[in-house]
């Protein structure tokens, strides 16, 4: 998928693991792997509000649009 | 109180019950079928062998369709309902009615009220199949539903 996850990279920047965010933003870590591995279909607005507040970012640092043209 | 668990349960004796009548229609077909050429009166004397062979073929697509049923039954007892196996499952069920119907129909070459029963399968079998593309497509959405964070 041209949609690209890069949750991973900004935890890595705000030095916080999985199971502290998925307990700030309220979903399980379960589904906190499902997002953070590109297995997710869809996004809710509600959890990308929660994913930027607690890693103080914007959408754009979460996902990342790949074009399949290199 | 009543409470889907216990519906679950009544649903469950229903189809044991069938399975047991089932069980006894076939092991009676004999005098069964002996008591109803003589009770129907309609001389239908010669015809009982292909009355005892419409039972026994019958009881595979039946006995099919009710053990089918128990373990679609099973699986929405432990709350597995919208899976891909409860879609094979019911298209199962579904053509067994449609087998059971078919039985049904040739068996009009030597009695014609079989045709009530191969209508009845039949618009059975679309039901259940008109089910099994609606649980199909719960599952589709459900698959979507659990990928959405």
């Amino acid at each position: 998928m041209p949609i690209v996850v890069n949750l991973d990279v900004m935890m890595a920047k705000r030095k916080i693991s999985s199971g502290e965010l998925a307990e700030k933003i309220g979903i399980s870590p379960a589904n906190l792997s499902i997002l953070k591995t590109g297995k997710a279909k869809a996004i809710r607005f509600s959890t990308m509000e929660a994913i930027c507040k607690a890693l103080e970012c914007q959408p754009g640092d979460i996902l990342e649009y790949q074009s399949n043209q290199d | 109180m009543w409470n889907g668990e216990k519906s679950i349960i009544l649903s469950k004796l229903c189809v044991l019950l069938f399975m047991a009548l089932l069980i006894a229609v076939v092991v009676t077909a004999p005098w069964l079928t002996q008591w109803f050429v003589e009770f129907s009166q309609a001389g239908l004397e010669e015809k009982a062998a292909y009355f005892m062979a419409t039972i026994y073929v019958g009881f595979i697509p039946a006995a099919y369709l009710l053990f089918s049923l128990l373990k679609l039954l099973r699986q929405i007892e432990i709350g597995q309902v919208f899976i891909p196996k409860n879609v094979e499952l019911l298209r199962r069920i579904s053509w067994s009615c449609f087998v059971g119907a078919g039985i049904a129909l040739f068996s009009l070459l030597y009695y014609f009220p079989w045709f009530f029963l191969a209508v009845a399968a039949a618009f059975m079998g679309l039901i259940v199949r008109v089910v099994k593309n609606v649980v199909a497509q719960a599952v589709e959405l459900k698959d979507e539903a659990d990928y959405i964070v």
